[in-house]
């Protein structure tokens, strides 16, 4: 026991002060008696007459002098080597990742962590600032430079067990720089070693690693997919179970579709090794399949599996006019297209006419993702929905026609363009185009180089542009197909798929059917006008229930909080629909429990990783101050002790409601005391 | 003395009681009381033969018609009794909150005013108070109470001197009296002497009862910390740290204290009666004095 402030043990000086105190008696009260005849009878069998016999038995003055050594005790600041932080400031930088909510040291591998951090952050000198990192998903700063020891257990309370990966280069980078502020600076990285590192990380500060985790005996379900299976109608779930231990292993495999159980398969999986299970033939209306590992694990959470049908929702194209052989081809073969052909109506047309406008044709129109117009334009523009014009025989309210070019010369304007991705351009002739002056609203993707009959360039005019109006896309083709040997161009069907994808996008898959746990998602409504409203928004149900509602921002809806593993489902707006997306710990980053026993990366010369231990001085006045404390509280009693036996007399005739009952005698009285 | 020293219906209801003898004893005068001498009055107590110069009207002639001897009828002398009253008026007594002297005073005059009721003679002694004890010579009558209560009502412990012991002066008592009667002891007892003086008393067959006056500060002291007691009688000192084991302590001395007492008075016939001095006088009177015996 080494003490920090010696000097206080002069105070011991005030011990015979005490002692002498009791001896001289100085603070006798005198008090007048009818007589002390009694008195003396009492006095006679205590009284001793040597004044170190007086003290024996007298309870008051050991306490006083007992309450006065602890005090002194307290004041010399005793402390004793502890392995322990003894820094000038410590940060503790808690792993929360998916791999810390393992049970192979009870209660879990966080909650153990935390135990530990506690622990130091108690044993730290009192003039040590503490600052708290959580390295969830995105490394957070939960407590910086506090000196409050309540603000540290409540920080350290407030972490919760994440389901993603650990961003423990960000945390050390973060840590590192707080370092830098204040020297002497402590890092404790309480981890269970599975996470990433960059190659080379200079850190300020003494780094120690403590390391949590037992064993990395582990199964997962590492892929789960639902497919429409291959003979059309019925439904396939594809399941993939790893095994991430040192020891074979057998599991079972359960397979349930809506809350029943359709398969289930035993597998063995080596060490290391992967195992695959095809549960075909789900009856076709499946929305979502479940995949659950029975038995238990250290991880629970890579147990269960969710999936749901990709959704793909044909992507409905309306042709208006034209017989074009190249587009409905073109079509046709695009996966995932659903599309229909409509007459123009009445009063558009200039060339062909097609004097009935049918019901259903305007339908086809409302509900379509995508329209194009070959050699047409509309009176007036459907109101919702892509528009592709190909060829515009005259202007609409969107752009305007000037007239007719001759031989423009296709040029790439934009190799970077989505549009023409993969599509190479050479050896493509067009005969004429019709000229469009470049609206405001457009990009251009392919321009017409005009040239004079020798050959010398005169001007260019846009022969394919895109861009957005009023929220939906439009794209212009300024030549007629048939008037162009594109169609018979390898070029042709990319582009055109290029095209298709662009002008109506989402639309084939408007949500992914899986996310990694805390991935964004961009939710797409199956109806891409409601987009265009700025009042929309999406519900969203979470796996335990609870809903989140979206707004729309920047036209796009966005949902972040895919913290929990299960199954999402989504609502937009007032439609019926409910599209469903899942969420599943297919990592094995996480999956993979084996404890390291050093951070990678950081196990350099300077052995700052590792299981290094140093001593700390744990400061034991608190305990002293408390013994001093109940031992005052102790002497206050036993001096009040009369008092305090009266009060209770009192308290116990008034209970039991008597009224003082007069009597003659003192022999009366006397069973009272 | 600017008040009564009770009230016109206190001493009307005092006038119902009479004090209680135990024993028949000689007195001087007639009485109301039974004597132990043969007398006048009309309750027949014995015959005996007559022998020369008897008063021959007192021969029961019956007796001579059946046995032709003479018989002397022999009547019971009823005559009256004194009471002494004792009051220890020493410093000590003088004391407490109510004062146990001016208790221990009316309780006298009360028990005196009786005793006057009943044509029975009253002296009265305050012993303790140093050299010159007043004394309240033996009277008769009631027409005797106001100068009674005069004289209790002048009662004061003496303010300086060193106090006497009270076992000579009870001694000198118990010698003097020529005639033991009733005797009412009204002290604290703070004295071991009165022990001894009381022993006295009892060799000289008085009927004694002693009325043991105990102010509430002495039965439960209300005392806290480190006390130097000073004697208000002597000044006598005791230093005492009042903790709960003293105040204890104390406690149970005084209960054995007075069972030490109720024992020796029980040996000797003495009535024991220790009375707190909150008790109101009527309760003392008209309750706690009819059930020890001592009024009736």
């Amino acid at each position: 026991m080494n003490f920090l402030a010696p000097g206080a043990f002069f105070l011991g000086l005030l011990l015979p002060v005490i002692v002498a105190f009791y001896l001289l008696k100085l603070r006798r009260v005198e008090r007048s008696v009818s007589s002390v005849y009694l008195w003396r009878r009492v006095v006679r069998d205590v009284e001793a007459n040597a004044p170190w016999q007086r003290l024996r038995f007298n309870l008051l003055m050991i306490l006083q002098l007992l309450f006065l050594i602890a005090l002194i005790l307290a004041v010399a600041r005793p402390f004793t080597w502890a392995e322990g932080a003894g820094g000038q400031a410590a940060i503790f930088i808690l792993d929360s990742s998916a791999s810390m909510s393992a049970t192979d040291v009870t209660p879990s591998r966080l909650e153990s962590a935390r135990q530990r951090a506690r622990q130091l952050v108690g044993d730290l000198p009192d003039s040590a600032r503490v600052t708290i990192i959580e390295a969830g998903q995105e490394a957070q700063v939960r407590l910086s430079a506090s000196l409050d020891r309540r603000q540290a257990y409540q920080a350290l309370e407030a972490i919760r067990p994440g389901m993603g990966g650990s961003d423990m280069s960000v945390a050390l980078e973060l840590a590192s720089a707080i370092a830098a502020r204040q020297p002497g600076t402590e890092i404790f990285v309480l981890s269970d070693g599975r996470v990433e590192l960059p190659q080379r990380l200079t850190l300020r500060g003494r780094l120690r690693y403590l390391p949590f985790g037992l064993s990395g005996e582990n199964q997962a379900i590492s892929l789960l997919t639902l497919e429409p299976g291959a003979a059309g109608s019925d439904l396939t779930a594809f399941a993939q179970v790893s095994n991430y231990g040192e020891e074979p292993a057998r599991r079972r495999l359960s397979i349930f579709a809506g809350g029943r159980l359709i398969n289930a398969f035993d597998l063995e999986i080596a060490p290391g090794g992967v195992e695959a299970a095809l549960a075909e033939g789900l009856p076709p209306g499946t929305e979502a399949v479940e995949a659950r590992l029975d038995g238990a694990d250290a991880l629970a959470l890579d147990d269960r599996a969710l999936a749901v049908l990709p959704q793909a929702r044909p992507v409905r194209v309306t042709l208006v006019g034209g017989n074009n052989v190249f587009i409905k081809t073109a079509l046709s073969l695009l996966p995932g297209v659903e599309f229909s052909q409509v007459e123009p109506s009445a009063p558009t047309g200039e060339e062909e006419t097609a004097p009935t406008a049918e019901p259903p044709a305007e339908d086809a129109l409302n509900a379509a993702d995508l329209t194009i117009y070959d050699n047409q334009v509309p009176a007036a523009l459907p109101p919702t929905g892509s528009l592709l014009f190909i060829a515009p025989p005259a202007s609409t309210e969107l752009f305007t026609t000037t007239g007719i070019v001759q031989g423009p010369l296709p040029r790439v304007l934009d190799l970077n363009d989505p549009i023409l991705e993969h599509v190479t351009l050479a050896e493509i002739n067009v005969l004429d185009a019709v000229e469009i002056p470049l609206p405001d609203w457009a990009l251009p993707v392919i321009g017409g180089d005009l040239k004079d009959d020798k050959g010398q360039y005169v001007r260019s005019v846009p022969l394919l542009f895109r861009g957005e109006v009023d929220g939906r896309r439009v794209a212009v083709l300024a030549f007629d197909l048939h008037h162009s040997d594109l169609p018979l161009n390898v070029a042709f069907p990319l582009l055109w798929a290029n095209l298709i994808d662009w002008l109506a996008p989402g639309a084939r898959s408007p949500l992914p059917a899986q996310v990694a746990p805390g991935e964004r998602v961009t939710l797409t409504p199956p109806n891409p006008a409601l987009l265009s409203d700025a009042a929309v928004q999406a519900t969203i149900t979470r796996p335990d229930g609870s809903t989140a509602v979206v707004q729309p921002e920047n036209g796009r809806l966005i949902f972040a909080d895919t913290t929990q593993l299960g199954l999402y489902r989504i609502r937009f707006g007032s439609e019926e629909d409910e599209l469903a997306f899942t969420v599943n710990l297919f990592a094995p980053q996480e999956s993979n429990l084996l404890p390291a026993d050093s951070l990678p990366g950081l196990e350099g010369p300077a052995g700052t990783g590792g299981r290094d231990s140093q001593l700390g001085q744990r400061e034991w006045w608190r305990p002293l101050a408390l013994l001093a404390l109940g031992l005052l509280m102790g002497e206050w009693l036993v001096y009040q002790r009369a008092g305090l036996a009266r009060l209770r007399d009192a308290l116990a005739a008034g209970l039991r409601g008597i009224t003082r009952r007069p009597a003659p005698a003192g022999a009366q009285r006397k069973g009272r005391k | 003395m600017s008040e009564p020293f009770f009230s016109e219906d206190f001493l009307q209801r005092l006038e119902r009681l009479a004090l209680a003898a135990r024993h028949a004893m000689p007195g001087q005068t007639q009485g109301e009381r039974r004597s132990t001498k043969r007398g006048q009055s009309v309750e027949f107590a014995d015959f005996r033969p007559y022998v020369m110069g008897d008063d021959f009207r007192r021969i029961d002639w019956n007796a001579y018609a059946r046995l032709e001897r003479f018989f002397i009828k022999l009547f019971v002398e009823e005559e009256d009794l004194t009471v002494h009253f004792i009051i220890d008026a020493s410093r000590s007594m003088d004391w407490g909150e109510p004062n146990k002297l001016r208790y221990a005073a009316r309780v006298a005059g009360a028990l005196g005013y009786v005793a006057l009721t009943g044509l029975d003679r009253v002296t009265v002694t305050a012993i303790g108070g140093g050299n010159g004890q007043p004394v309240f010579p033996a009277q008769r009558g009631k027409r005797q109470a106001l100068a009674l209560f005069a004289f209790l009502q002048a009662l004061k412990a003496p303010q300086n001197g060193t106090p006497g012991d009270p076992a000579a002066q009870l001694r000198a008592y118990a010698a003097a009296q020529s005639r033991p009667g009733l005797l009412v002891v009204l002290s604290d007892l703070m004295h071991d002497g009165w022990v001894e003086g009381l022993r006295a008393l009892a060799a000289r067959r008085f009927e004694i009862s002693v009325l043991h006056i105990l102010a509430p500060e002495e039965i439960r002291p209300e005392l806290n910390g480190d006390l130097k007691l000073i004697d208000a009688e002597s000044s006598a000192e005791v230093e005492i740290t009042a903790d709960y084991e003293v105040l204890t302590r104390y406690c149970q001395s005084l209960a054995d204290w007075q069972a030490d007492l109720r024992q020796f008075c029980r040996s000797r016939g003495m009535a024991y009666l220790p009375i707190e001095t909150t008790v109101p006088l009527e309760e003392l009177l008209f309750t706690w004095l009819q059930r020890q015996g001592v009024l009736r």
